[in-house]
């Protein structure tokens, strides 16, 4: 392959590659605005009072 | 989540409540109330949590509306960006990118290509996930009641009617098309064509399949071998619609996407290490320097302008109107900003980096540049289902990777396809409060009536008909609709404000000013082009629209294929007036705001 081949092909690959990369780290590490995202709560919900057996 | 939600205000909530509202819980008085189903789904660590949303599907009786006559849900987030990008990833990513690139001037059409994503395509993308959630809020998930509620004027909703009848035509021929792969992927596994090892022959044994060869050529099929396959392909694609956004689509995006991709990069590793042939000497280097060769001098023509413009824009899927329709699934608490961006993006890996990795370098190993030049010009159908087989009869496990190239193309056909029939099925089921299955099986039958037009006419040009009226000059028309309702009668500041409502990702203030005037002057271009050069032509009968010769005996069905899109563009208008009239719409006025967070506007 010829360098400015090399040059074009690098840069379609990485410039695509970057932007998937990015915009999914970004989606995993700042997931706020999705309610339905399945993704569990962030700390885990303390046990109900009410649903402790009666003493 | 609001307090005491899974006590009595529950009711309050519109049947697309998300499932897992409680991701957003706070552990107190929340807590107390949260059924004990919930505490189990939690796991401690964060990764654990993420790997386990990721295989699992978390759709609940509400998500999945199994009630019938529910607004739907999209389960999870990354469901959503699967099922978008499953509706862009198509057949054109991986048959027609690497074309237009060889034939546009390499290098040059990639400086024109992502001119045309950063002006057009993904300004276009954010605007169509904004117009949907927009539409959302309104219980509309079909154009007409976008249009209707953002532009409140009588003329609004028969306006919107284009975008019932585009995705709808386009559907049609798409799931023939999409049938073929499904063909040949039975045909790689059983080796129906080994044996057949030259570029001829093949395009004989693929005309046999469509039963058009011409008269004296072997034949290879049955006369009824493509019916099946298109029954067949109709039939997954309506089962899958029936089962919903969640239940249904998304699901199939979760196991459609991987197995694409899997394929895609088994073929794309396959394929960069394939030895040169003996007497013809080229690798697949050669071939991704046939793609990506810059000829700079090129970058002067409107052609590779418009080219790669136009490539953006089929393969992203906008104006199909899927992605508003998938879009108006969401609340405005939901991100559109990074998802519209991730779903461009994934699209775009898909095409970049192993659309042209496949097709033409192998094809430059086995024929040559200049055979590999010839083949590609020839058409994008010629390239993948007479050079690929070809390709794959020289090569160890050769009907393996046959199935895993039709396979691939089969799975980019279908996540696009089931897409196509979601805004009319929104229309019926909201307009005229429809259970979801009899709509799907009843649309259904429309396609495999009209499709099987396709399949029996064919050699007289009814798909390329419909393919230029609906799926290239009628995405142009609807996206600069889209536009024009979305960012000039909206207002940009409005429309700014609505997709940045629960953003994830600030986009830059620089595409305000993009999507209000480039992005608008930039379709009207391509419109205005396309119209001059090839649409009066095409409607004069001066031109075909597969690019042939125009054939007079042709004319009739020609003729009979028009009177059909003009027949569904009466039938929509007029569904469109009794909608109106049965709930009693007033167009001054717009719609209640329906959005299942409960909130008034």
């Amino acid at each position: 392959m010829s360098t400015s081949a090399i040059l074009f092909m690098a840069g379609s690959w990485t410039f695509v590659l970057g932007l998937t990369f990015w915009s999914f780290a970004k989606l995993m590490k700042d997931n706020q605005h999705f309610d339905p995202d399945g993704l569990g709560p962030a700390v885990p919900p303390k046990p109900a009072e009410t649903e402790k057996s009666p003493g | 989540m609001q307090s005491g939600e899974a006590g009595g205000p529950r009711r309050r909530l519109s049947m697309r409540e998300p499932t897992v509202n409680y991701a957003r819980a706070q552990p107190s008085a929340d807590a107390a109330t949260a059924p004990r189903a919930r505490l189990a789904d939690w796991t401690p660590s964060c990764t654990a949590r993420r790997i386990h949303a990721l295989i699992t599907d978390k759709e609940s009786a509400l998500a999945t509306g199994k009630d019938g006559n529910s607004h739907e849900a999209w389960g999870s987030r990354i469901g959503l960006i699967l099922a978008m990008a499953g509706n862009a990833v198509g057949l054109g990513n991986f048959l027609r990118f690497p074309r237009q690139a060889a034939a546009n001037g390499g290098g040059s059409f990639m400086i024109a290509y992502f001119t045309a994503l950063i002006l057009l395509g993904i300004p276009l993308m954010w605007i169509e996930w904004g117009l949907g959630r927009n539409g959302g809020r309104y219980r509309k998930g079909h154009i007409p009641g976008m249009f209707a509620a953002i532009w409140k004027h009588p003329a609004a909703k028969y306006v919107g009617a284009i975008g019932l009848v585009v995705p709808l035509v386009v559907m049609i021929y798409y799931t023939y098309i999409e049938s073929w792969t499904a063909a040949f992927a039975y045909f790689s596994l059983t080796k129906d064509y080994w044996g057949i090892t030259t570029q001829d022959g093949m395009v004989g044994y693929l005309q046999s399949f469509q039963a058009i060869s011409a008269d004296g050529a072997k034949v290879y099929h049955h006369t009824y071998t493509p019916y099946l396959f298109f029954i067949g392909t109709l039939f997954i694609n309506i089962f899958v619609l029936s089962k919903g956004i969640g239940g249904g689509i998304e699901k199939l995006a979760k196991i459609g996407m991987p197995i694409l991709f899997l394929f895609a990069i088994i073929l794309a590793g396959v394929v960069l290490f394939l030895p040169a042939q003996p007497g013809i000497g080229a690798t697949p280097w050669n071939g991704l320097e046939f793609i990506y060769k810059p000829d700079l001098s090129r970058l002067g023509e409107p052609g590779v302008w418009l080219a790669s413009a136009g490539q953006i824009f089929f393969t992203l899927s906008v104006g199909m109107c899927t992605l508003t329709a998938y879009a108006s699934y969401l609340s405005k608490k939901d991100d559109i900003t990074l998802n519209g961006l991730a779903t461009a993006a994934t699209n775009e890996t898909a095409e970049v980096v192993l659309g042209g990795t496949i097709a033409i370098p192998a094809a430059v190993v086995f024929f040559g540049v200049s055979g590999a030049m010839a083949i590609a010009q020839s058409g994008s159908f010629n390239l993948g289902f007479a050079t690929m087989p070809v390709v794959f009869q020289q090569l160890p496990f050769g009907n393996l990777l046959g199935v895993a190239w039709f396979g691939l193309l089969f799975f980019a056909g279908i996540t696009s396809s089931v897409a196509m029939l979601t805004p009319i099925t929104a229309f019926l089921r909201e307009e005229f409060g429809l259970r979801r299955e009899p709509v799907a099986w009843s649309l259904g039958a429309l396609c495999l009536l009209f499709g099987l037009m396709h399949v029996h006419w064919l050699q007289h040009g009814v798909l390329d008909e419909w393919d230029y009226w609906a799926g290239t000059f009628g995405l142009v028309v609807v996206a600069v609709l889209e536009v024009i309702v979305f960012m000039w009668i909206f207002t940009p500041a409005k429309a700014w404000e609505s997709m940045h409502e629960g953003a994830d990702l600030r986009i830059p203030e620089i595409f305000k000013f993009v999507m209000t005037y480039v992005t608008p002057l930039y379709l009207l271009y391509i419109l205005a082009w396309w119209g001059w050069v090839d649409a009066i032509p095409i409607l004069l009968r001066e031109k075909s629209a597969g690019g042939g010769p125009v054939n007079p005996a042709d004319a009739p069905y020609i003729a009979f294929s028009r009177a059909i899109i003009v027949l569904l563009a009466i039938v929509a208008v007029v569904l469109i007036k009794m909608a109106w009239v049965r709930n009693k719409y007033d167009d001054r006025k717009g719609f209640a705001v329906a959005d299942h967070t409960g909130e008034a506007a």
